[in-house]
């Protein structure tokens, strides 16, 4: 019997076995848990799901959610692209330098960086203050507490985030393939569009999955710096955990967001290897 | 003409040099390049061939000197104005391209009109033998079909000059001998001028029209396969193209090449012996066997004798004469 | 939400002590390195509770040191029981998941008294044991079965004195008077006191506020949506307005004082129709202390003279009538249940909050989002 196993089962996923359940307890556990406590509180059935339909603010609030992470994802990814970019072309030494600085922004809390853009660009912020005293503008511009505000902090917060996966893609590039484009006659942007941009095309849809499920999650710099108008749907989630108490709703939403993530996956896997995009080889 | 470009493809460098910082890499090279010509660069790793090759192409700066096309300085000319093709070390296809998509790429480029770059790219799927493989991405062509479709995308807008950059290295030697075949009859057929860099002598002897010889950057020598075999000017030359033993005369140092030897048991020489010896060892290659024949002052000999021809059975230990020719040795300069 | 609540107020505090000076920019930028690393640490929980403590669950920051002087200190000399904090606030979600886990690590939640609405009947909460604790020494009202009125705090507005000098607003009406008061407006973000305030401002007697009319709440805080922030702690309701965000701003009244102070009375607090909400100890079902021992702690917190320390404290008004007579003078204008205030202000209706808050919270969300 043991030996029929061996024979079938290779030593290597016994090694892992272990690991592999705590993995499936820890993971599957909650996610279970989630769908469970959607279906059945605050009673058993589907009134949870049927909010979707029979609630505008719901919809109205996913939509928002969707719009500002969308945004978000596409202006962070252009930011990292052309960051990444400068990176791999830099010097050695600035690169490391570079480097560096990006790696150190990771650490810096999304709480301090939050309130930091609100003494920045707040109405009697360092911005508003200088463009006033140049007489540039008579009335403080309002560049937080609205959906701007939330943008620039979850750009802020998200461009190392895009970079990253950009770099990796961007540094495996032979460069000779783009020697050869330009010896072929090819303009500069000629090359870039047609050769550099589908090259990175890998990287650039890692960053756009990252950049857009970490954006999903976000509510700290939403609460804020969207000045209360601005909710999207982990706030409200977290509302209905702890202020209202229906956690029903909040299950759900969650439910629907993990589903929603696994369906982008589930899509992106249509169009392309998945593996290229998480690093696997692009040929 | 496809390329759009009236080039006859002669190229002129005039002491041309290239430092990396205060390293030499390319030294005062002068040279003519005869249009339609195939001009091999061959030289030991490190010798400078790519990076002359590569300020041919414009991807590298010129330190000092000049570069002319048809007597035109084109040392300003960005690498994509200068309209030669190049087929690159590892070919650099473009790998999310198909393989019409890569040969036509350059016509793309310059926007020529439809119906023109499909005939042509057909022709140049013939030329190089691919038909049937248009439609495949790089990443499911064997690495000699690969080379042909690198060849075909830079000879595609029919390029005055086009700059090989070891084409062949990746190939197995088998592989290798019948590509060499195909490349010398696409280069009679195109009439291109090729710059063709390896650093294997074999290859360089049988392709080339005119080879050159380049050891730390500099140029060593420039000829034909012929006289460059015959007429080696320096030791360097002499050792790297073929084989050749080294004799320190009155008036200087002398190449002999091992085939020019004749090699007869001791006293039955019906010349004067040019030298004794004993054989210290025999290989038997086939077609030729292999001498080493130690004479006085501790030298060695090597001795190439048709196996067909060889009249005698030699044992080794055996003690020998070996005879030469006048015209057979060959003043070297920097003896 | 609030997980971090501790954080960042003290990182408001710190940012509007660097601004005004009071704080130099090194050690501004310390505090920010340390908020930075602390918020995860904070999360955690600061205490673990103990048969031989007792552990309070609130929001941390000042109220942490005041509830110590207050009533940790002469809790401990009678009962040897020492007071510690869990700072990680009290929000019903968290009580409700602390209670089902079975991991009940707080003994009193520094909480509302709409908390004891809606958590009580599930089974939650621990009764309160009023043989010990004094139902007369709180408010009529305010002594309910799961949790008792310590103290009171309350919604009222300030107003920027450059803008408005020569007339003062002095209602809510005036507050969403956006005509006759140009300019932006703050109001709390979790729909209490500002439904409220709305409801004043739309003409209904402070004293027949509830149940509140949820559509007529809403149309008029929707009329004024676009000239309004909302404000989710009170360093940020603070802030909107001694930077200047808006000239008029909902706060909580003890923070008014502050905003006075701060801006050296340029910002004038109006407790005119102010909402008295009752700040209430709520125990979580099998408190590690026992409901014996939090009951005796809760009973110490009605002493007068404890609540007069909080009221200086932290400025939040004594709940029990004994102590009310005694709000010193400097004190009357900020406190609810002074003399000067107790007629004008509007009174919190635990039960409705309780009964029907979680639903007015998503009505309140969807209308200003
Ligand atoms: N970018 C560079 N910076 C510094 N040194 C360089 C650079 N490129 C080449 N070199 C140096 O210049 C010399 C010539 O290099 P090159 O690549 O031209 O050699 P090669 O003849 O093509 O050799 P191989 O047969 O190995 O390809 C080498 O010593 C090399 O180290
Ligand atoms: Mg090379």
């Amino acid at each position: 019997m043991i030996d029929s196993l061996r024979k079938h089962v290779s030593p290597g996923w016994v090694l892992v076995a272990p690991f592999l359940m705590l993995v499936v307890v820890l993971y599957l556990g909650p996610i279970l848990n989630i769908l469970w406590l959607s279906l059945t509180d605050p009673e058993p059935g589907l009134q949870n799901y049927q909010k979707l339909y029979t609630n505008d603010t719901l919809l109205r609030i996913i939509w928002t959610t969707f719009r500002i992470c969308l945004i978000t994802t596409i202006i962070s990814v252009a930011f990292g692209y052309s960051i990444a970019y400068a990176m791999v072309h830099a010097h050695k030494k600035r690169q490391k330098l570079m480097l560096t600085l990006l790696l150190v922004s990771f650490w810096i809390s999304i709480l301090v960086r939050t309130f930091s853009w609100l003494m920045l660009l707040g109405h009697n912020g360092l911005l508003n203050n200088a463009l006033e005293t140049l007489n540039i503008i008579s009335e403080p511009v309002a560049f937080v507490r609205n959906e701007l505000g939330v943008l620039i902090g979850m750009v802020h917060y998200m461009v190392p985030y895009a970079v990253l996966p950009l770099l990796v893609n961007m540094q495996t590039l032979d460069t000779r393939v783009m020697s050869a484009s330009r010896n072929l006659g090819a303009t500069g942007s000629q090359t870039f569009f047609r050769i550099y941009l589908p090259l990175t095309k890998p990287g650039i849809v890692a960053a756009c999955l990252l950049v857009f499920i970490l954006s999903l999650g976000f509510y700290v710099t939403p609460a804020i710096l969207g000045g209360g108008k601005v909710l999207m749907v982990a706030e409200y989630i977290s509302v209905q955990l702890l202020v209202t108490l229906k956690w029903g709703t909040a299950a759900m939403l969650a439910a629907l967001m993990l589903f929603g993530v696994l369906a982008l996956l589930y899509i992106m896997s249509k169009f392309m290897k998945l593996s290229t995009v998480f690093g696997g080889s692009t040929s | 003409m496809v390329g759009g470009n009236n080039a006859q493809g002669s190229l002129q460098l005039k002491k041309l040099q290239k430092k990396f910082g205060s390293f030499v890499a390319v030294d005062d090279v002068d040279l003519e390049i005869q249009q339609g010509e195939f001009l091999t660069l061959l030289g030991p790793s490190g010798s400078g061939k790519t990076t002359l090759l590569m300020m041919i192409a414009g991807f590298l700066d010129i330190t000092s000197g000049d570069i002319e096309l048809d007597g035109l300085s084109i040392a300003n000319v960005p690498a994509e104005k200068r309209n030669f093709g190049m087929v690159f070390q590892g070919y650099a296809l473009f790998p999310h391209m198909t393989v019409r998509e890569n040969i036509s790429y350059a016509l793309d480029v310059r926007k020529r009109p439809k119906a023109e770059i499909s005939a042509r790219v057909d022709e140049m799927l013939d030329l190089v033998q691919l038909h049937e493989f248009g439609e495949r991405k790089p990443g499911q062509l064997s690495g000699g079909q690969q080379q042909r479709v690198a060849l075909a995308r830079a000879l595609c807008f029919a390029p005055p000059v086009l700059l090989l950059d070891e084409p062949l290295g990746a190939l197995d030697k088998k592989l290798r001998v019948e590509v060499q075949e195909q490349l010398k009859d696409i280069h009679r057929r195109v009439g291109t001028t090729f710059v063709y860099v390896t650093h294997d002598q074999e290859e360089a002897l049988s392709m080339s029209d005119r080879i050159v010889i380049m050891q730390d950057g500099a140029i060593e020598q420039v000829g034909t396969p012929q006289e460059l075999y015959e007429k080696p000017e320096t030791k360097f030359a002499a050792s790297f193209l073929g084989k050749s033993n080294f004799l320190n005369l009155k008036d200087g140092l002398h190449a002999l090449r091992p085939e020019k030897i004749d090699i007869h048991p001791a006293g039955q020489g019906d010349v004067t012996a040019r030298a004794t010896g004993t054989i210290r060892s025999i290989t038997y290659f086939g077609s030729v066997q292999k001498f080493m024949v130690s004479v006085e002052g501790d030298e060695e000999l090597e001795v190439d004798v048709d196996s067909w021809r060889n009249r005698y059975p030699l044992k080794e230990g055996q003690a020998v004469d070996l005879t030469w020719e006048d015209r057979a040795t060959v003043k070297l300069r920097n003896g | 939400m609030q997980d971090k609540q501790f954080m960042r107020e003290t990182l408001f505090e710190g940012a509007e002590a660097f601004k005004a000076g009071r704080m130099n920019r090194r050690s501004f930028l310390t505090l920010c390195a340390m908020a930075g690393v602390a918020s995860s640490a904070v999360m955690v929980g600061d205490a673990e509770a103990a048969a031989n403590e007792i552990v309070m669950w609130n929001w941390g920051g000042q109220s942490e040191e005041c509830h110590g002087n207050a009533i940790g200190k002469p809790f401990e000399e009678a009962t040897g029981m020492p007071l510690r904090f869990d700072t990680s606030g009290p929000l019903q979600g968290k009580i409700r998941e602390m209670v089902d886990s079975g991991n009940v690590t707080a003994d009193v939640c520094d909480g509302d008294l709409f908390d004891a609405i809606a958590l009580g009947p599930s089974g939650h909460l621990e009764a309160i044991d009023y043989d010990v604790v004094d139902k007369a020494k709180t408010l009529p009202n305010y002594a309910v079965e799961h949790g008792v009125s310590i103290i009171l705090y309350g919604y009222a507005f300030v107003y920027d004195t450059e803008a408005y000098g020569d007339t003062p607003p002095n209602s809510w009406a005036d507050f969403f008077d956006t005509a006759k008061f140009p300019g932006k407006r703050s109001l709390y973000k979790w729909a209490n006191g500002s439904l409220e305030a709305a409801l004043m401002a739309d003409g209904v007697s402070k004293d027949e506020l509830y149940p509140l009319d949820m559509d007529r709440a809403l149309a008029k805080l929707v009329a004024m949506k676009d000239d309004s922030l909302y404000w989710g702690s009170g360093s940020e309701a603070h802030s909107m307005v001694v930077n200047g965000e808006v000239s008029m701003g909902m706060v909580w009244q003890n923070r008014g004082r502050n905003i006075e102070i701060d801006t050296d009375d340029r910002y004038k607090l109006v407790m005119n129709e102010a909402l008295a909400m009752p700040g209430a100890y709520i125990v979580p079902k099998g408190n590690p202390a026992g409901r014996e021992a939090i009951m005796k702690f809760i009973a110490t917190a009605q002493d007068p003279a404890a609540q007069l320390q909080l009221l200086e404290c932290l400025g939040m008004t004594p709940s029990n009538p004994e102590a009310f007579a005694m709000i010193p003078e400097d004190q009357q204008p900020y406190a609810i249940t002074s003399a000067m205030n107790i007629d004008n202000v509007a009174f919190n209706d635990p039960v409705w909050w309780g009964e029907n808050g979680g639903d007015a919270v998503n009505a309140f969300l969807e209308a200003i989002s």
